[in-house]
């Protein structure tokens, strides 16, 4: 087969590839031949995809059908995939309009979705996502075309492309407030400039690749062909705030190899895109796992976090995935974002914590083109507030601007050693040091209802799948006056350990609240030899190895 | 405000068999290998069970004259426990132990001989069983760990515990309306079996059951019409 790379994608595309000293064009994005289309055209009933990247066909074919696929030249394998899963996915209520008029409470919690990214070190280097394009894959983007919070972006005409692969044609604002939400916590704006996102100059891909009301296995195949399209238009960074779990899989197949999705994410990966996924809204039912294609391993999987509390927020899925690290950072899982009706609504899902890394990543793209998507993963994962501590429920913790925007990074300047592990005959103890045991004074803030809880408490009570997240109502007077003291705008200075095993697969991990110095006494016959326990505390990590 | 995990380092459960801490307060805490055990039990694991509750009515005429049935009132009343292992994807074996209350109404004509010729306002026969039920699974369809689509083929057997024969007499002009409810009919039949057919998908299935044995015993049995063989009904998972 041949492929010209020079009219088959368009310039950004070949920029990317070329940026990344990848080849122009491989054998996955060589057309599948015409004459097996043809052939599988002539036996099946439908053929709904062909797919270069798997050089695959997708149909509509009965099992005797499947047979003489089968016995087809150049045909390897047919795999069913049933076209539908009756049960009925959780249905959107009515279009919420959202609130037009902004509490004190909601231009705080703005303000924080981005500040604990470090978005001011962004702006103050004038890193906005300008020249980055950045592909988002939702059930549909209502609204988008009218909201104010969109307003430059459409009057620059940075939405270069679109397209509905579930209807096959191009208009995605008809339906779905899903996309609108993900969409504003990259690139919204509130009427006072507050950006809601990190990247509100990038340039935008919207796909449909979801259904409203139920789970088919042929949303994988939509998201397949919405990644081909997003790599032939040039995206730099996938944000995906969507994941597939119990209707289709079992949690020991979140291994990265299994679903299509997850396979498709990988290869994406491998052609010089970032791909940034939900890690999913089960951490608190039966599922409690990652679903895919977070469960990716080149998928930057990015899990919820509590603004409240700034740990992990209870539905935030949990990793790891076949034994390796996920989610891999984490995000605001509470945000403020723009509603379909013109206004904004504060609503929760780990589907909201993706955009705000994939609009950072797109930061530090801008800064640095020379990174290679993978370099650029690393560099996420480093800049993270444990970096080098992990866990399954914060993976490195969340992302930092100054990482980047500071000439020496953090990695040069060491945070100072706050703690010291302490061998007492049986037990490991671990003391914190009287310089790192200082604890300042409260500080007022400005206005206290400025920093009133962002959580109601049955608020993360049954958040539905990512993708399917509904609006959260606001708390009201009454709650405020119930529990009017204000919360910390600073993250709170926790103690993190984990206990790993020769591989670094954890074995048990733990956040505490340091109110002593002694603050940890592990007895050493519970650890194993080879075992590591590792200990974060005021961004200094030190590990203990067990001999 | 949010009300996350505070526990007090003396009281929280140990996390590796010991005391780990003391005084402290734990804000998050994950033991990995229990949380993530492997599990044999869900809708598509090795064992699944579950209630479930399903009405069928019973449909199709009797054998002769004498008995005309008020269709949509007659029918069986199900609630039991359903368990099934599972061998393969598109294969599972199950068995249901259930009660079944099983109604015929019967309408009140001219041909009437069942159980009495005799006329009343209200009249029906209930039969309250304790069945059990085996039945072969066949599964379409690539899934995850939920049910999916499916076909039965069943089995089921049961005993009546207890069976009445209800009918509520008209007034009269020296006499109120009177009811009578008779237990212990000697004329049906104890032990009933059959087999049958379920189609379902999810939590939801439509079942049709045949009835193998005679309603009713002994000599009742050439006496009366066999009632309607089939019931046709919906069942409802409850998982």
């Amino acid at each position: 087969m041949r492929l010209q790379p020079a009219t088959y994608f368009v310039p950004q595309a070949q920029a990317r590839r070329r940026r990344q000293h990848l080849p122009a064009a491989d054998s996955t994005d060589f057309p599948v031949r015409p004459d097996y289309v043809r052939s599988v055209q002539n036996l099946a009933d439908t053929v709904t995809y062909v797919s270069r990247w798997f050089n695959a066909v997708a149909c509509q074919a009965t099992p005797a059908q499947a047979v003489a696929l089968q016995r087809l030249p150049g045909v390897r394998a047919v795999v069913a995939r049933t076209p539908i899963d009756l049960a009925p996915a959780s249905r959107d209520d009515a279009p919420e309009p959202g609130e037009k008029e902004i509490t004190a409470a909601d231009r705080q919690l703005a303000r924080r979705q981005t500040a604990s990214l470090g978005a001011a070190a962004f702006t103050k280097a004038g890193l906005a996502g300008q020249g980055l394009r950045i592909a988002i894959f939702d059930v549909g983007f209502l609204g988008v075309d009218r909201h104010p919070a969109f307003q430059q972006l459409l009057r620059d005409k940075r939405i270069v492309a679109t397209h509905n692969f579930v209807r096959e044609h191009t208009s995605v604002f008809a339906s779905g407030r899903h996309g609108t939400e993900v969409l504003s916590c990259i690139a919204g704006v509130l009427p006072d400039g507050t950006p809601l996102g990190l990247a509100p100059q990038a340039e935008f891909l919207l796909a449909r690749t979801e259904r409203l009301y139920r789970e088919l296995y042929v949303e994988e195949e939509a998201w397949l062909a919405a990644v081909e399209w997003a790599d032939r238009n040039g995206a730099d960074i996938i944000n995906s705030s969507l994941g597939y779990t119990n209707r289709r899989y079992f949690p020991e197949q979140m291994n990265g190899r299994t679903s299509l999705v997850a396979r498709a994410a990988e290869l994406a990966a491998r052609k010089g895109i970032l791909v940034v996924n939900a890690a999913g809204n089960d951490g608190d039912d039966d599922w409690h796992t990652i679903g895919t294609p977070a469960d990716g391993d080149s998928v930057l999987a990015v899990g919820g976090l509590d603004p409240d509390t700034y740990l992990h927020i209870d539905f935030s899925s949990y990793g790891p995935a076949a034994g390796r690290l996920k989610p891999n950072v984490v995000a605001f899982g509470t945000v403020l974002a723009a509603a379909p009706g013109g206004g904004y609504v504060r609503t929760q899902g780990t589907s909201f914590s993706s955009p705000l890394v994939a609009g950072f990543a797109a930061c530090v793209w801008q800064q640095n083109r020379k990174l290679s998507v993978m370099e650029l993963f690393g560099k996420l994962q480093e800049s993270a507030t444990l970096y080098p501590y992990y866990d399954y429920a914060h993976g490195y913790g969340t992302p930092q601007a100054s990482f980047f925007v500071t000439k020496v990074g953090r990695s040069v300047v060491e945070a100072a050693p706050s703690f010291d592990f302490v061998r007492q005959d049986s037990m490991l103890a671990v003391i914190i040091r009287p310089a790192a045991s200082f604890v300042p004074a409260h500080t007022l803030p400005l206005y206290a209802d400025s920093v009133v809880a962002v959580s109601p408490d049955n608020a993360a009570d049954n958040v539905p799948a990512v993708g399917r997240e509904q609006p959260l109502r606001a708390p009201d007077a009454t709650m405020l006056v119930e529990d009017s003291s204000p919360l910390a705008l600073t993250p709170p200075r926790y103690l993190y350990w984990h206990l790993a095993d020769q591989r670094g697969v954890l074995r048990s991990y733990e956040v505490r609240d340091v109110t002593q110095r002694a603050v940890l006494r592990i007895p050493l016959r519970l650890l194993q030899p080879g075992d590591q326990v590792r200990v974060h505390y005021r961004g200094y990590t030190q590990s203990y190895l067990r001999p | 405000m949010r009300k996350w995990l505070l526990l007090s380092g003396l009281a929280i459960l140990p996390l590796l068999g010991a005391p780990m801490a003391q005084a402290q307060r734990v804000l998050l805490q994950a033991d990995v290998a229990q949380d993530t055990l492997p599990t044999s039990s869900g809708p598509n694991r090795t064992y699944f069970s579950h209630l479930y509750l399903g009405y069928a009515a019973a449909v199709g005429r009797a054998s002769g004259p004498g008995v005309d049935l008020q269709f949509g009132r007659s029918g069986e009343l199900q609630v039991g426990w359903r368990n099934k292992l599972r061998l393969h994807q598109a294969l599972a074996l199950g068995l249901d132990l259930r009660y079944a209350r099983l109604g015929y109404y019967l309408k009140q004509n001219d041909q009437k001989t069942v159980p009495t010729a005799t006329r009343y306002e209200r009249e029906h026969i209930t039969l309250s069983q304790l069945q059990g039920e085996a039945f072969v699974r066949l599964s379409a369809g690539r899934r995850g760990n939920a049910i999916g689509r499916y076909v039965d083929l069943l089995g089921w057997g049961g005993w009546v515990m207890g069976s009445s024969h209800y009918y509520l007499e008209a007034a009269t002009a020296t006499a109120k309306k009177r009811q009578v409810t008779e237990r212990g009919l000697r004329y049906v039949q104890r032990w009933p079996y059959g087999v049958g057919l379920r189609l379902g998908s999810g939590r939801y299935a439509v079942t049709g059951r045949y009835r193998l044995s005679s309603t009713f015993a002994g000599a009742a049995q050439s006496r009366y019409p066999e009632l309607p063989r089939w019931t046709v009904g919906l069942e409802l998972g409850w998982f």
